[in-house]
């Protein structure tokens, strides 16, 4: 575009800005009509002007004043009241975390120093106890204990117990992908935790793979309860407000795990929780963030308008429940989610039961295909002993076999195709056929007794096969099948 | 304050020049809170160092400011990068992103500055430098009313450009 246009582009804009948007709009469309190029310029500019909200607003060292802050760690052995810094063990926007040793009772604490800015105001201050207090309150053994607020030359620090492991963070990104019994346990005992902490009306708000240890043992910890608030009321906004909202509310979290309404300042409760509990276990089973794009702007901008790719679409063999309880996590309307860490932990039971028959029935299956094949082979061998023998009753015996083999054969696989392709008329179906079958089974097995005793003065070899065959039909029928059964259907026999 | 005939190094000028930094620095400490004055010295400090051993020259006082916000945005942004650099943005927080920010808008803004320089440079002063609306008219020799509807320009064009750039 030469400059002369680009300048009447400016002009159109600058002229547009005092008009409502959409006679604006209009207007623009109607000056530049002789000019494609230039009207769609003007009008994309003007679409961009009327989303950018309070883009670029504050300045940048204000939105990010620790830019400008000494970021120094303390050396090793540097005391602070009780506490004797060991060594740093990580940094975040709060500010540095030590291990240090606590003198009074000679004991290991993770020691959080908050950055300056996070603590200057004094009704800040206020409100830090009081979240300090309210996470103190926590006692779970899946959630990280905090010990004290202490205050020292007018610095904060937060103590909690060291846990000693690796983060999901690091998990995730030294792979390999954990197995689905691994994904499954890690979902149960982080949404255990998590309830705990919802029953007594405590949201986490910064739920995140960093924020997840899994301990020496092998246990998982969350940490950092409640901690999420302690960023003052002037900085909750200062990052996603600063780029999408229009009225800097409150914002708190981090921007890739928020949920649609955090990003945008809403009301926050137990079912943001939830939200990043679903991109939690996404991102730890399939080493991708459901939202992941090239920047972090990206990601959040995915968050608020497009659906994750399912699940199951990136690893195949997630289990159909868990899969369904990710995909509600991650709903977009905090209504559509599950209201509380507790119904994910109820909901993960649930799953667990219908897929637990599923591994077992298997063995059903094989047993009504192997109970098939044995019809087959009973009215076989009963037309050979009538090949044999051929009086009227060997004859009838054949026929009645024949017949009884070719119902049951059909039901068993009726059943067989219900239990593969229609699962919720199973139950019905097997209601409707077991007292058949389990009859046609007496019946096949005592003609074939009744068979073998027939021709036993003839062929006496044979005679015995068949006996055994039926005695083999008779215990699968009373002994095998309930066993099968009860693997694959549970207690509804 | 008159052109010289001869464009004097920063060092010659060393307290006007630092005078003029702490006016600047004014700009941040506006909305002041505790604790931040001495965020905003500092960065004063590190432009005026900066501006000093490049020996840039300058003209005029709107030159000067001009000079002074592009070693503040320098600066910033380094910071943001370095500080990016030590995480993975995948575990980012609310500083990285605002961070990451800073990074890309410097980068659009280098675009920006190609298509419209002027443009350019009032993002500088209004977003790296921190000036209001009359400081930034004030540098720039236009009236406040044109500076509001340059810069609704700029923020459209680079909400634009960073929020199309590709996922």
């Amino acid at each position: 575009m030469t400059p002369d246009r680009r300048q009447r582009v400016a002009e159109l804009f600058e002229a547009a800005l005092d008009r409502d948007a959409e006679s604006a709009a209009q207007w623009i469309a109607r000056e530049a009509a002789d000019d494609p190029a230039v009207r769609d310029e003007a009008l994309s500019l003007l679409a961009s002007h009327s989303r950018a909200g309070a883009f670029l607003e504050r300045p940048i060292a204000e939105s990010a004043p620790d830019l400008l802050a000494d970021d120094e760690p303390l050396a090793a052995g540097t005391t602070i009241g009780a506490y004797t810094i060991v060594r740093e063990i990580g940094r975040g926007g709060m500010g540095h975390v030590y291990l240090a040793s606590d003198a009074r009772l000679g004991r290991s604490v993770a020691l959080k120093a908050l950055a300056p800015h996070l603590v200057c105001d004094p009704t800040h201050r206020e409100r830090l106890r009081r979240e300090a207090r309210a996470a103190a309150s926590l006692s779970h053994p899946g959630i990280c204990t905090v010990f004290a607020l202490e205050e020292v030359e007018g610095a904060l620090y937060i103590a909690t117990e060291f846990v000693d492991g690796r983060t999901l963070r690091d998990e995730i990104d030294a792979g390999p992908r954990p197995s689905v019994g691994e994904i499954v346990r890690t979902a149960r005992e982080t949404a255990a935790a998590l309830a705990a902490a919802h029953a007594r009306g405590i949201v986490h708000r910064d739920l995140k793979p960093e924020n997840v240890m899994r301990a020496r043992d092998g246990s998982l910890k969350i940490l950092d309860f409640g901690l999420a608030r302690l960023a003052p009321p002037d900085d909750l906004s200062r990052a996603a407000a600063l780029t999408f909202a229009t009225d800097p509310g409150l914002v708190v979290g981090t921007p890739a795990y928020m949920a649609p309404e955090q990003i945008n300042g809403g009301e926050v409760d137990a079912r943001a929780d939830v939200f990043a509990m679903g991109v939690l276990l996404y991102e730890f089973a399939c080493g991708i963030h459901p939202f992941g794009g090239s920047s972090p702007l990206a990601i959040v901008a995915r968050v608020l308008d497009s659906d994750a790719p399912p699940i199951e679409s990136r690893r195949v063999e997630i289990p159909d429940g868990l899969a369904a309880v990710i995909a509600r996590c991650l709903q977009k309307a905090p209504a559509d989610r599950f209201r509380s860490a507790a119904e994910i932990v109820e909901a993960l039971r649930a799953a667990d039961r219908a897929a637990a028959p599923a591994r077992h029935s298997a063995w059903w299956r094989t047993h009504q295909i192997a109970i098939t094949v044995i019809y087959l082979a009973a009215a076989i061998l009963s037309w050979q002993m009538k090949e044999w023998v051929e009086t009227p009753v060997t004859v009838a015996i054949f026929l009645a076999l024949g017949v009884a083999a070719t119902i049951g054969g059909v039901l068993r696989g009726h059943l067989v195709f219900t239990e593969r392709m229609n699962r919720a008329w199973l139950a019905v179906e097997r209601r409707r056929t077991t007292r058949l079958l389990t009859a046609l089974d007496v019946a096949m097995a005592a003609l074939l007794a009744g068979d073998a005793a027939w021709i036993a003065p003839v062929r006496a070899l044979p005679a015995v096969f068949a006996l055994s065959a039926a005695a083999g039909l008779a215990l699968a029928t009373f002994v095998l099948e309930p066993a099968t059964t009860a693997a694959a259907f549970g207690e509804d026999l | 304050m008159t052109a010289p005939d001869r464009p004097p190094a920063a060092q010659e000028v060393a307290p006007l020049v630092y005078d003029e930094l702490r006016r600047l620095a004014a700009a941040y400490m506006r909305r002041e809170r505790p604790g931040q004055t001495l965020q905003a010295t500092a960065l004063v400090h590190e432009a005026y160092l900066r501006l000093a051993s490049a020996g840039t020259p300058w003209h005029d006082k709107r030159h000067f400011v001009g000079i002074a916000a592009r070693a503040m945005r320098q600066i910033l942004v380094e910071r943001a990068r370095a500080r990016g650099a030590q995480k993975r943005w995948a575990g980012l927080d609310r500083v990285t992103l605002t961070d990451a920010l800073a990074a890309a808008a410097s980068e659009a803004l280098t675009r920006l500055a190609r298509v419209d320089a002027e443009l350019a440079r009032l993002v500088e002063l209004r977003y790296f430098a921190g000036l209001s609306i009359e400081e930034a008219a004030e540098a720039l020799g236009i009236s406040p009313a044109t500076v509001k509807r340059r810069w609704a320009l700029a923020r459209a064009w680079l909400f634009r450009e960073l929020s199309e750039s590709p996922a």
